[in-house]
């Protein structure tokens, strides 16, 4: 499935911004199932240094500075890809859930890599309420993949999807309260309660097509960015992608930005900046199927 | 039993200490600890401190027994630090690279990956390893009992202590100089010298001549501060803040008062995690954009990301790791250690607990605890929180330091002391300091203190050969090249200097204006004459901030002597301007020398004694001891200016102090008069300005000048010409204004000179007020219009004040992050 994307990050200022640097991550990166066409990021005004890299995760980075007086500031990021996400294994195949979280720890072979996303990080702490809710999916010996699908559709069914109630700062014992919030809340509590488990699990930014084709669901996502949960599946298997917000494995409806331990890994566009007084954000996203 | 330093327990004494003992016993009774008094004081006034009484204790104090080792034993330490070193490099190498030890299984994989001073941002996504990882290393000893020294952890931060080693050794030469004519010692100045050398070696081509180095510190309230303002003194370049640094066009600049300045290197006195809001911790205290500018153009020393090599754990795994990447044995052990994460070592700890000390995996900052020196409630807390997460545990084995003889009153008494060593890379490999920092241990537990007194040693190495003593960096290096030192003032600094001369300027007014008043108050029945002065003069005290006029105005001069007491006492308002000039001396404290910091402490205390005897004394007295109080002010004042004229370089620091003080006086000297001129009933009767003018020569000191040039006759236009127009006179205004002029051109030299002249436009006007009144017909109605051109010219002076504020200091706003963490913003989707 190919996929045009355009997302488009606004900010104007109160006051005029002096000096401005901002990170973004804004380019899809590069995977075996995800082929990049193209990738563009482009700022307004002209920015007076960029550049280019790519950061620890492997993820495509772009830096850009400003120097000169201005009262707004545009991200035009634009992208197109190819994506064909291989199809899950049989959950009955995988092995316990147990025996993943012991590959993990041991963290040799080709596991090493997992164990990174095995441990607490600023927005996914581990949460023992958390944990609590979690416990039903993760009987003694079952697989983990099994486990892992129970868990994705059971908050997608307890949770509601609700924008304006939580922000990109909001603690995950909140989240679990309310039982309400967006898909990057619910990535956050999935996320630490796998790693509770000792299951390595990683935060996938991206973009999700809200608008259905022919025969298929509506999606939750509000046509913005999207972010959702990668889950380790024991050396032979790897890594799987499942999506909280909506309930499934993530196929052929997703592309994929990057991933990191957390929001603040991969944030899709954060910045310092000097003066600028009140701000005001605003942030479009576009996908739509495109020819090749 | 520990092993002692001195003695080697069959009555004999170690060979290192024979001369010094023999210096030390010669000394004479009750000269030693003299000489530590003498020692206590030499720190006190140079400043390690802050200055004012009550303030608390200095974190650093001396012992001034010294600790030597003799040259062979260093040479051991030396090759082994010099080893370690290499490891740790080679392992933050990798880390921040391949991490072949993770995917091989040779470092388990939490002891990265859930350490938090593992930075991302500092790893190099393609998985080369980087070359620039550490330039300093320094590493805390202890000696076991059976004589071998142990690492009880390994640092990577910006060699603190390094400079209170140097300063101790001078302080120490000068206290006691007797130690040192007893033997031969290697000189630990010419580690400074490689130091330098280094820096000038990394800093990177492109930063070109104009390239400098800096010094960051977190700021004042940091523990660490005197030590960053020492270090960069001695390493020559600018101490700097976040907010005096700024990335432009992927470079790294500094603010100074002659536009941005391009910084090569910057030296690190701060967390790793702090350095870049942008890509590490968004409340740090560094510079946005720092990171992606040290890929490229800047070097940070060490680099951020080196903290990881401090993790306690770590050490369970050096042997090996010492054989794997440098196929050599590790030849300075670590204190024998175990990582919890690890089943077999939680057994071999659980098994015997009371021979092991529990610390953090990966915090080396915190001390060890020991299991059975805790209370069992506690130590079952402790327990519980190793099974829940073993591997975020260290366990090091409990071992006695050795004992060395220290100072306790007039008698030596062994204490357990720890050394920390220094080592810098040069052009050939690492190279450690001949000398160290020792740290006498209060408690049981061997670590340095993180918090609190630090009671230190100077320690010594030996020299045997007469080739050390020459100094064998200075050969080794070869030429050094020729260094620019900071020449150019960031605005910062630049900014404390302007207004320690405008507090210092305030100060001494107020207290003039207080002993003229209180001359006055302490007469017994006043005249109706004197009590139109004391309307003026609360006019004036009220402007300066030293009285509240309502709370006076139709009282007597009993309670006018009492508001007086009280703005002179201890919590008053004279107090709390001597604050302000403690505080700003405090922070200019790496820019001015030895000596005038001195005196300014000395005369800072000395005048905090004069106001404390203000308080709990009986009317009489108290306005007695109020009047000596103020002259000590004034005295102290009056020094600070001399010292400043005779000692400070005529560079910014200078200029722009002097310029402080200008703008304060001319405006006091402006508002004061026209006070004064607006004696109470010259409305009336235009003759009584001439007590006005009488009170207005007082006030500015120039009674004596105005006499011998005019002898008793008191006149309008004369007097004014003397206070207003007459630039000879440094307590008149025209003075203060052609002083403005002239300085800020210098400031300018030569660039843009818009605030000379418009300095320069102010001088006319006392000029043309002196000119009005000779040319009237009746002089003292004439006066009657000058209070409101007065008024005008102070208010014109503040407004040139504030320009010079907006041309010069100006500071980089506070950066703010987006993006992230902006909770009033709520969020859709997920932004």
């Amino acid at each position: 499935m190919i996929y045009r994307v355009r997302h488009v990050t606004r900010y104007d200022y109160q006051t005029p911004v002096n000096l401005g640097a901002h990170l973004a991550h804004l380019r899809p990166r590069a995977l075996p199932h995800q082929r990049v066409l193209r990738a563009g990021v482009h700022a307004a005004p002209a920015v007076s240094w960029r550049r280019d890299g790519s950061d620890h995760f492997g993820n495509d980075v772009t830096w850009l500075f400003l120097d000169v007086a201005h009262a707004a500031f545009q991200v035009i990021a634009d992208a197109v890809v190819d994506v064909t996400f291989p199809a899950p294994p049989d959950p009955a195949a995988t092995p316990p859930w147990e025996t993943v979280a012991g590959d993990a720890w041991a963290a040799g072979g080709a596991a090493w890599q997992a164990a990174e996303f095995l441990f607490d990080s600023p927005r996914a702490p581990a949460n023992g309420d958390a944990k609590a809710y979690a416990a039903a999916s993760f009987p003694p010996g079952r697989p983990v993949l099994a486990a892992l699908l129970d868990l994705n559709a059971r908050i997608r069914r307890d949770f509601t999807f609700r924008s304006g109630v939580t922000t990109t700062s909001t603690p995950i014992a909140e989240v679990l309260r309310r039982r309400e919030g967006v898909c990057q809340d619910f990535t956050h509590l999935m996320i630490s309660v796998l790693r509770s488990f000792g299951l390595p699990a990683r935060y996938v930014s991206g973009y999700i097509r809200t608008r259905p084709s022919h025969g298929k669901t509506q999606r939750l996502g509000a046509d913005q960015s999207h972010a959702w949960v990668g889950a380790w599946l024991g050396p032979e298997h790897g890594w799987l992608d499942l999506d909280p917000t909506n309930g499934i494995v993530v196929q052929d409806e997703h592309v994929v930005l990057g991933w990191g331990r957390d929001f603040g890994d991969v944030t899709p566009l954060r910045g310092v900046i000097l003066g600028g007084g009140e701000q005001v954000l605003s942030v479009e996203v576009e996908l739509e199927e495109a020819e090749a | 039993m520990a092993r002692d330093e001195m003695v080697d327990g069959k009555g004999g004494l170690r060979p290192q200490w024979r001369n010094l003992l023999g210096v030390l016993a010669g000394l004479g009774h009750g000269v030693l600890a003299e000489r530590a008094k003498r020692l206590d004081r030499v720190m006190e006034e140079e400043g390690v401190a802050s200055l004012l009484p009550g303030s608390p204790p200095d974190p650093w104090r001396f012992d001034p027994i010294p600790l030597p080792l003799s040259q062979w034993e260093f040479s051991k330490l030396e090759a082994g630090l010099t080893q370690r070193a290499q490891l740790l490099e080679a392992i933050l190498a990798d880390l921040y690279g391949p991490q072949r030890l993770l995917a091989e299984g040779a470092l388990p994989a939490p002891l990265v990956y859930a350490n938090p001073a593992f930075l991302r941002p500092c790893r190099r996504a393609s998985g080369e390893a980087p070359n620039d990882l550490l330039q300093f290393y320094a590493a805390d000893l202890m000696r076991a009992p059976d004589g071998n020294w142990h690492v009880l952890a390994d640092r990577t931060g910006l060699a603190d202590g390094l400079a209170h080693a140097l300063q101790n050794r001078r302080r120490l030469g000068r206290v006691l100089p007797e130690l040192f004519g007893s033997q031969l010692l290697c000189h630990i100045e010419p580690f400074v010298e490689i130091c330098l050398d280094m820096i000038q070696r990394i800093s990177p081509a492109d930063s070109g001549d104009t390239g400098r180095s800096a010094l960051l510190t977190p700021g004042h309230q940091d523990p660490a501060w005197y030590g960053h303002v020492l270090l960069a003194r001695e390493l020559s370049c600018a101490l700097v803040e976040g907010g005096d640094l700024t990335v432009r066009d992927g470079g790294l600049f500094l603010k100074t008062l002659r536009g941005l300045q391009r910084i090569g290197v910057l030296l690190r006195g701060t967390d790793g995690g702090s350095v870049d809001p942008l890509e590490l911790e968004p409340d740090g205290v560094g510079v946005a954009g720092l990171l992606a500018a040290a890929r490229d153009h800047v070097r940070i020393v060490n680099n951020p990301g080196s903290g990881l090599a401090e993790a306690p754990a770590l050490a369970a795994f050096l042997p090996e790791l010492a054989r794997r990447l440098l196929r050599e044995d590790l030849a300075l052990p670590s204190v024998p250690t175990e990582w919890l994460g690890h089943e077999t070592a939680r057994e071999k700890v659980m098994r015997n607990p009371n021979d092991w000390r529990l610390r953090p995996a990966f915090e080396s900052a915190l001390p060890p605890a020991t299991l059975s020196a805790m209370a069992e409630t506690n130590r079952r807390a402790m327990l519980d929180r190793v099974a829940a997460a073993p591997w975020r545990f260290a366990a090091s084995a409990v071992l006695e330091p050795s004992v060395a003889p220290c100072l306790d009153g007039d008698k030596m008494v062994p204490r357990p002391v720890l050394v920390r060593m220094f080592l810098v890379r040069d052009r050939t490999g690492w190279r450690a300091m001949p000398g160290g920092l020792g740290c006498v241990l209060q408690d049981e537990v061997p670590a340095w203190p993180s918090a609190g007194q630090v009671l230190a040693k100077d320690v010594w190495v030996l020299a045997e050969n007469p080739a050390a003593i020459e100094g064998p960096a200075a050969n080794r290096t070869g030429t050094l090249a020729i260094r620019r030192t900071a020449g150019d003032m960031p605005s910062r600094v630049a900014d404390n200097f302007f207004w320690l001369g405008r507090y210092l300027e305030r100060l001494e007014a107020a207290a003039r204006l207080l002993m003229i008043a209180i001359g006055r108050v302490s007469r017994p029945a006043p005249t109706p004459h004197e009590m139109a002065e004391l309307e003026v003069l609360i006019d004036c005290l009220t402007q300066a901030g030293l009285l509240n006029a309502e709370a006076i105005t139709g009282l007597g001069t009993a309670a006018l002597g009492h508001a007086l007491l009280k703005a002179a006492g201890s919590w008053g308002a004279i107090h709390a301007m001597l604050g302000r000039v403690s505080h700003m001396t405090g922070l200019l404290r790496d820019q001015v020398t030895g000596e005038m910091h001195a005196v300014t402490a000395r005369g800072l205390r000395e005048v905090e004694y004069a106001l404390g005897r203000i308080d709990n004394r009986r009317d009489g007295q108290a306005l007695d001891a109020t009047a000596q109080a103020m002259s000590r002010v004034l005295a102290f004042s009056a020094t600070l200016s001399g010292l400043a004229a005779e000692n400070m370089v005529r560079g910014g620091g200078r200029l722009f102090l002097d310029l402080g003080r200008r703008v304060e006086r001319a405006q006091a000297v402006a508002d004061q008069i026209a006070c004064t001129l607006e004696f109470p009933g010259v409305a009336q009767q235009p003759a009584r300005i001439e007590h006005g003018l009488r009170l207005a020569l007082e006030l500015c000191d120039s009674s004596i000048t105005y006499r011998s040039r005019y002898l008793a006759v008191l006149q309008p236009a004369p007097a004014l010409d003397l206070l207003l127009a007459d630039d000879g006179n440094p307590r008149g205004l025209a003075f203060q204004l052609v002083a403005m002029r002239a300085l800020l051109s210098e400031i300018a030299s030569g660039g843009d000179n818009a605030l000379a002249t418009a300095a320069a436009a102010l001088q006319d006007e006392p000029q043309a007020m002196v000119r009005s009144i000779s040319d009237a017909a009746d002089q003292s109605v004439a006066a009657l219009f000058l209070p409101a051109r007065l008024r005008a010219l102070r208010d014109a002076v503040a407004e040139l004040s504030d320009r010079v504020s907006r041309r010069y200091f100006a500071l980089l706003p506070t950066a703010r992050t987006v993006g992230i963490d902006a909770p009033s913003r709520p969020l859709r989707g997920a932004a």
